[in-house]
């Protein structure tokens, strides 16, 4: 609220009296805070020995999970910075499916580095050129230096990289099955057509998640599974090589879209009605019999009648399913979605599926069309109870991911906090070379950075000031050849990363060779990681003022104010 | 409570009038200027405004800000409509123009209370700014017909300089005068045009600011009706069209009324027939990317695959129009021809592009058309963060292309950082001098409350304001008596280091069209609250009853 006056009169409102106005130092340190509190609360959501949280939601359902995405998504903040923060997680999701936790406990770390030079009175333009600046170094020192080629083709080099992504997570415990499942999926759907690369997960990677078993029964489907049994119980319930028929239109008798009444003057008139319906049924089975198919799938329903002469033709059929379902049975099948059933054609007709099968899991029908050479994939994931598969769904989806941005950007960078360390090594190196005020908090980058090997170690409980001091000083020694040492998030000792052995297969190299660590990431992971922590940073800090209150955008309220 | 000037009135309102009222009027718009001040120039910080909802937004446009405030007192709203005023017309400086006008008040209140009746300082303060605006035109504006690019792209990198992408504003002035270049009309009588609002500025978060992109064509924030579809169409015939391709029906309330029941099926048909008649026409004119506004039915999807168009649907109206134009299409909103016999769809309809493309952006697909051919298109892609960061991208986008269209346009520049301001300062207060009449004290007056540009600047910046505008005076005043000093007059704040510098060297450049309205704004805006000598405020029940029976 905003007050002025002059002795001796009322004072005179200029703002609205319900608006609340924060402004100067204060307001930055706000910010600060909210974001280390935003950081605080998953930090224990970390590494190896990362622990997960159980969250509650109003109407009483629960999200188990370390995802730091999943995490925030369900908590509900209310200062407007906290809320920019929690935003960037969803950024890192959406941009590259993993890295969330990182991302938000760097830029809670960054913004906490920046409160001691706002305390000495250092222009936050300052200190947001100086971040700037080391946001640029960065990039060009991973990308160059601190990064190495991986061979896509190499499976073993790929399992590398999503046993990294996955060691943090609920799955790593099932780390071999988890590997597999990843790479499959993705490699299915990995199609270049028209010159143009596309692992698209969303459309053709699905996740079905099936109660009971337990979750090593978890497995990849190369075809499409859905949740449906068929529509009449004599239909065949297992064909080999069927010919499939896709429809986009209901096999029953539907009115038209315009209001229409009819008058009925004669008795026969009203069974001619009748017939006229159901004779246009039997007109569309007729036309789906005449391609000869063994499956037809639609969209929308299929009448009694329908299913009768589909029965009869010893056709199997399957009603209600969803849009994206039938893109990915086109997709396995090669049949083309048909929106009417007059214009049917023998190209419609898919071929290329080797089984259709309906399985029954549990207490529920699953119908499995599986094709050796589709692109199209489901994961089937199993599990005792909704809340675990829901967090071994969020697992593989970002072990999925990893794979993508590998096989997209196929570089990796060291994991275990040895990126970090060795960028937080050149930072301060690079900071003695540079004039001004701006030294410092360029090197404050390299202190904040410093945070992910640290939060490494107190997870696991490891000694942070002596593993974190031993680690800085190894970087020191020898900065281009002890670039991979890192943290050992499981035991907390200092360790480095090594390429595992080409010739042996990844799981018995681990097995081994327990004294170094294999941990990898994709570069295009770590890069968004500092990208949108610093991003976001700089954004916070540039605030010296919060008004609460205002109006919403468009409602503006007319004066009164007569002449 | 109540004092001198204020009484209350029998209609149970309030009645505030004199002196009493011009204060308040100048301390309410001090009020809001003082909330906009900290964001002004190169070292200005940003707003965080909250609205009742929570949605957040972050900001360092001076417009923005008082929009989004809620003001109450009616001078202080004559101040926000100002903002908005200035960034409809020239679209920067609108943090400025508040803070003048505030300014202009502040100095006219005290010369009336030192009883200098407000009209004389109406007439000074609109004397002042007449002479101001020659004295910019005839001596501090830099008239370079020959623009080269650079001095363009340094304009749009002053206006960058105080916002959010202020570090990366090389590369965002590149991007800036690349769109608007593009985006060149030349109408009838041959003079250039730059309609700002036909780049097309799409945000998408990820990645980082840097990345964010020019295309060089139209980018749609759809995809493709179905997944069939081929992604890349060249040579691309491109249909716009303002109605669904839908199963037509009759309006509401009409029904039709049969007796045969075999009609009842034909009406089935024909209500699919009449669509599918128009996709056939549409396709056979050759058209192979078919955009419209309203819904396409799946049953008529097949068509477009099999005839391996690309078709969008539900796409915005103001998108189609702007790809209407590009493309050289007509947006056509029925397939009726005039003799009204028959459907047609004439092939001179349609518009052509080189190609038309659907790309994944971080998680969303957008349909690119590349390369159209009645003219250049330019969309900008901008990546950042978060939503708040992206929008406040958006903002100075904006903010730096309307002072690049400026500039071309007018191909006059002034330099910023203070040079103009003090400049006018020093020009007005020896000008005032040879005024015999009382309007000399206004113009005086005037002159001074310009200074308040370089103060804020150099206190926003943590330097010893009074000093350093001290200093950069006399460089002016050296300028301006001197001949061979005057190279001087492009002298202007340093805030960096807080030194006085020759700002044209540096780059400082500001279109001249910019400075000029935001004089001639605030002084009007100043006059108007000057005007006023009697605020009646009425309680809004009794307001009400009045009117009532009044009317």
């Amino acid at each position: 609220m905003l007050r002025g006056g002059m002795p001796g009169s009322a004072p005179i409102i200029v703002l609205s009296q319900n608006t609340k106005r924060e402004s100067g130092h204060r307001v930055q340190l706000m910010n600060i805070n909210a974001a280390k509190t935003i950081a605080d609360v998953i930090r224990t959501s970390l590494g190896p020995r990362a622990m997960l949280k159980m969250l509650m939601d109003p109407m009483g359902g629960i999200v188990l999970t370390n995802d730091g995405n999943a995490i925030l998504r369900e908590i509900t903040v209310k200062h407007p910075a906290a809320k920019s923060m929690i935003e960037i997680a969803r950024t890192q999701d959406e941009e590259t499916g993993d890295g969330t936790t990182s991302v938000i406990v760097l830029a809670g770390e960054i913004m906490a580095e920046a409160e001691q030079f706002l305390d000495q009175n250092i222009h936050p333009t300052i200190i947001i050129q100086a971040y700037r600046m080391a946001l640029e170094d960065m990039i060009e020192w991973a990308e160059k230096k601190f990064s190495k080629p991986v061979d896509v083709k190499n499976e073993t080099q790929l399992a590398t990289v999503v046993k990294s992504c996955l060691a943090t997570k609920m799955l790593a415990n099932y780390m071999d099955l988890a590997v597999k499942i990843a790479l499959d999926a993705v490699r299915t759907i990995d199609v270049t057509k028209h010159g143009y690369h596309e692992i698209d997960i969303k459309r053709y990677c699905r996740m079905e998640k099936i109660p009971g078993g337990s979750i090593e029964d978890s497995s990849v489907v190369k075809g499409v599974v859905l949740n449906k049994d068929i529509v009449h119980p004599k239909m065949r319930r297992r064909i080999e090589k069927p010919r499939v028929i896709l429809l986009d239109c209901q096999l029953e008798y539907k009115k038209g879209e315009s209001q229409t009444s009819i008058e009925i003057m004669k008795e026969e008139d009203f069974s001619r009605a009748l017939e006229q319906e159901e004779a246009t049924i039997r007109k569309q089975c007729d036309e789906i019999i005449a391609l000869k198919p063994d499956l037809v799938f639609t969209e929308k329903g299929i009448s009694d009648l329908a299913q009768h002469f589909l029965v009869k033709a010893g056709i199997t059929a399957l009603r209600r399913l969803k849009k994206t379902d039938n893109n990915r049975l086109a997709r396995v099948t090669g049949a083309r979605i048909a929106h009417d059933t007059t214009d049917l054609t023998e190209e419609d007709v898919g071929t290329l599926t080797d089984l259709f099968e309906i399985k029954k899991i549990g207490d529920e029908y699953f119908a499995f069309v599986t094709s050796e050479k589709t692109t199209a994939v489901t994961v089937v994931i199993r599990g005792p109870s909704k809340d675990i598969m829901n967090e071994v769904e969020r697992n593989i989806q970002d072990a999925v991911n990893c794979v993508r941005n590998v096989l997209l950007n196929p570089r990796v960078v060291p994991g275990a906090g040895a990126l970090e360390m060795a960028l937080a090594h050149a930072l301060n190196e690079k900071s003695k070379s540079i004039e001004g005020v701006r030294q410092w908090p360029y090197k404050a980058v390299a202190r904040a950075l410093e945070v992910i090997p640290r939060t490494l170690i107190q997870n696991c409980g490891g000694s942070t000031i002596r593993q974190l001091t031993a680690l800085r000083a190894k970087h020191a020694q020898n900065a281009d050849k002890n670039w991979t040492w890192g943290i050992d998030g499981v035991t907390g000792e200092l360790n480095e990363v090594k390429d595992p052995d080409a010739s042996k297969s990844w799981f018995s190299w681990a097995k081994t060779d327990m004294n170094t660590l294999n941990i990898w990431d994709p570069l295009a992971v770590r890069i968004q990681v500092l990208k949108t922590a610093i991003e976001t940073s700089v954004m916070l800090l540039r605030i010296d003022d919060i008004v609460s209150g205002t109006k919403k955008k468009d409602a503006n309220s007319e004066a009164v104010m007569p002449e | 409570m109540a004092s001198a000037g204020e009484t209350l009135l029998a209609l149970g309102g309030k009645r505030t009038t004199g002196q009493s009222i011009r204060t308040q009027n100048a301390m309410a718009a001090m009020a809001i200027a003082n909330v906009v001040k900290s964001s002004l120039g190169p070292l200005g910080l940003d707003k965080m405004m909250v609205d009742d909802v929570g949605d957040v937004t972050v900001t360092n446009d001076g417009a923005t800000i008082l929009k989004l405030l809620e003001v109450e007192h009616p001078a202080g709203k004559v101040l926000v409509d100002l903002a908005q005023l200035q960034d409809e017309e020239v679209g920067d400086g609108t943090t400025s123009v508040a803070i003048i006008a505030a300014e202009l008040l502040k100095a006219a209140n005290e010369l009336v209370q030192q009883k200098l009746h407000p009209t004389t300082v109406i007439n000074g303060y609109r004397f002042a700014c007449k002479e101001a605006v020659r004295f910019i035109q005839e001596n501090l504006a830099l008239s370079t017909d020959d623009l080269d690019r650079t001095s363009i792209i340094k304009a749009a990198k002053t206006t960058m300089s105080s916002k959010l992408i202020s570090t990366d504003s090389d590369f965002f002035a590149e991007m800036c005068v690349e769109a608007t270049n593009l985006i060149k009309v030349t109408d009838a009588s041959g003079k250039a045009t730059f309609p700002i609002k036909a780049i097309n500025v799409l945000k998408a978060h990820g990645k980082s600011s840097r990345e964010s992109m020019l295309i060089r064509g139209y980018a749609l924030n759809c995809t493709r009706a179905s997944e069939a579809m081929p992604r890349k169409i060249a040579g691309a015939k491109i249909a716009c069209l303002d109605f669904s391709l839908q199963k037509s029906k009759m309006h509401l309330g009409i029904s039709v009324v049969v007796e045969d029941p075999s009609k009842l099926e034909a009406i089935r048909r024909e209500e699919m027939e009449i669509t599918k008649r128009r996709i056939e026409k549409i396709l056979k004119a050759g058209a192979n990317v078919i955009l419209t506004t309203g819904g396409i039915d799946d049953l008529c999807l097949k068509q477009f695959v099999e005839a391996g168009a690309l078709a969008v649907r539900r796409a915005k109206k103001v998108d189609l129009k702007r790809i209407a134009k590009a493309t050289g299409a007509t947006l056509t909103s029925s397939l009726a021809t005039l003799e009204g016999d028959d459907e047609q769809f004439d092939p001179s309809l349609l518009g052509q592009a080189d190609e038309v493309v659907q790309e994944r952006i971080s998680d969303e697909e957008l349909v690119l058309i590349k390369g159209p051919k009645a003219r250049t298109a330019a969309s900008i892609i901008l990546r950042g963060a978060n939503d708040v960061m992206l929008d406040e991208m958006e903002r100075s986008l904006h903010d730096a292309l309307c002072v690049v269209r400026r500039v071309l346009e007018s191909k006059k520049l002034v330099v910023g950082g203070g040079a103009v301001e003090a400049a006018l300062n020093v020009y007005l207060d020896n000008f005032a001098t040879t005024l015999p009449s009382r309007e000399q004290l206004a113009v005086a007056e005037f002159a001074n409350a310009l200074l308040v540009i370089p103060k804020t600047l150099a206190s926003n910046a943590a330097k010893d304001s009074t000093q350093l505008v001290a200093k950069l005076r006399a460089f002016h005043y050296k300028s301006q008596t001197e001949k061979e000093n005057s190279h001087l007059k492009w002298a202007g704040l340093d805030l960096e280091n807080g030194n006085i510098r020759d700002n044209k060297e540096a780059g400082i450049l500001e279109p001249m069209i910019s400075k000029v309205k935001c004089l001639k704004f605030a002084t009007e805006a100043a006059i108007t609250i000057l005007r006023i000598d009697d605020l009646i405020k009425l309680d809004k029940v009794e307001k009400q009853q009045h009117d009532d029976e009044c009317m």
